[in-house]
């Protein structure tokens, strides 16, 4: 059984403010499936760009209201992918990150790519429902 | 009660991807509840060759043998859950979305986008989870 998670609040439906075929999560099998998330701001749909530590706010603030909506949490993330502009920045990233992470955090892997609107963060999860 | 797991065999020869690229990997496994799928290269569906194309025909020649391997795995489109694409330029985003859009109905899956330094002048890698 597969059921969409609706974006919870208008500025977090890429697929309305970008065309982005996708739904904000979908739950099957126990589990959270995420979009990747974006420094988007959940009110407007705008790109806030900005440092990596600023993105990243956005990105966990934006995943706290899409996992709460969906009945889980932040706390109950399993596996978290990290993409990142450069590997310069990974010290940056787990400075901004552990403010986030519950005792016990997710499984996590990190790498750089190319992100979506020259971001300099997206973070790609899976929470357990 | 330990879940199950199982290699999936793809329906024909030629859509056993990993398997013709020589990797030590399946292309669709399922794990519990779930199918996984090994990130996939444009293949011709006949004869397993790589096709080299546009980023659009590559995905829409992916996205084509996706459907063949979920529905021998007796799972569909309709039942991925996620998606990861991989492009070789963040540029050619828009046209992905365009084509990947006719292969998944209403909801579709989450999914991620990144650019990534791919192999071989792969234009484009598309890796998901399904439910079985």
């Amino acid at each position: 059984m597969r059921e969409a998670i609706a974006a919870p609040r208008a500025g977090l439906d890429l697929r309305q403010h970008y065309g982005h075929h996708q739904s904000p999560a979908i739950r099957a099998g126990g589990l959270i499936f995420c979009s990747g998330m974006l420094p988007i701001d959940p009110e407007t749909g705008e790109r806030r760009h900005g440092t990596l530590t600023s993105e990243a706010h956005v990105i966990f603030g934006n995943l706290k209201l899409l996992l709460e909506q969906a009945g889980s949490s932040l706390e109950r993330l399993v596996q978290v992918h990290a993409l990142i502009y450069d590997s310069i920045e990974y010290d940056v990233l787990n400075r901004v990150y552990r403010q986030y992470v519950a005792n016990g955090p997710p499984a996590r892997t990190v790498w750089t790519a190319q992100i979506e609107a020259g971001f300099k963060i997206e973070l790609d999860v899976i929470a357990a429902a | 009660m330990s879940l199950k797991r199982e290699v999936m065999s793809p329906p024909v020869r030629a859509l056993d991807v990993a398997g013709s690229l020589g990797q030590p990997a399946s292309t669709v496994v399922r794990g519990g509840d779930f199918l996984f799928v090994s990130g996939l290269v444009a293949v011709d569906p006949q004869s397993g060759e790589r096709v080299r194309g546009t980023t659009v025909s590559e995905s829409r020649q992916i996205l084509t043998n996706l459907r063949q391997l979920l529905e021998a795995a007796g799972s569909s489109l309709d039942k991925v859950v996620k998606v990861n694409v991989l492009l070789h330029s963040m540029l050619e985003a828009p046209n992905m979305n365009e084509v990947y859009a006719r292969f998944f109905p209403d909801p579709p899956p989450a999914r991620t986008v990144c650019g990534a330094r791919l192999p071989d002048g792969v234009k484009v890698i598309i890796e998901c989870t399904a439910l079985a």
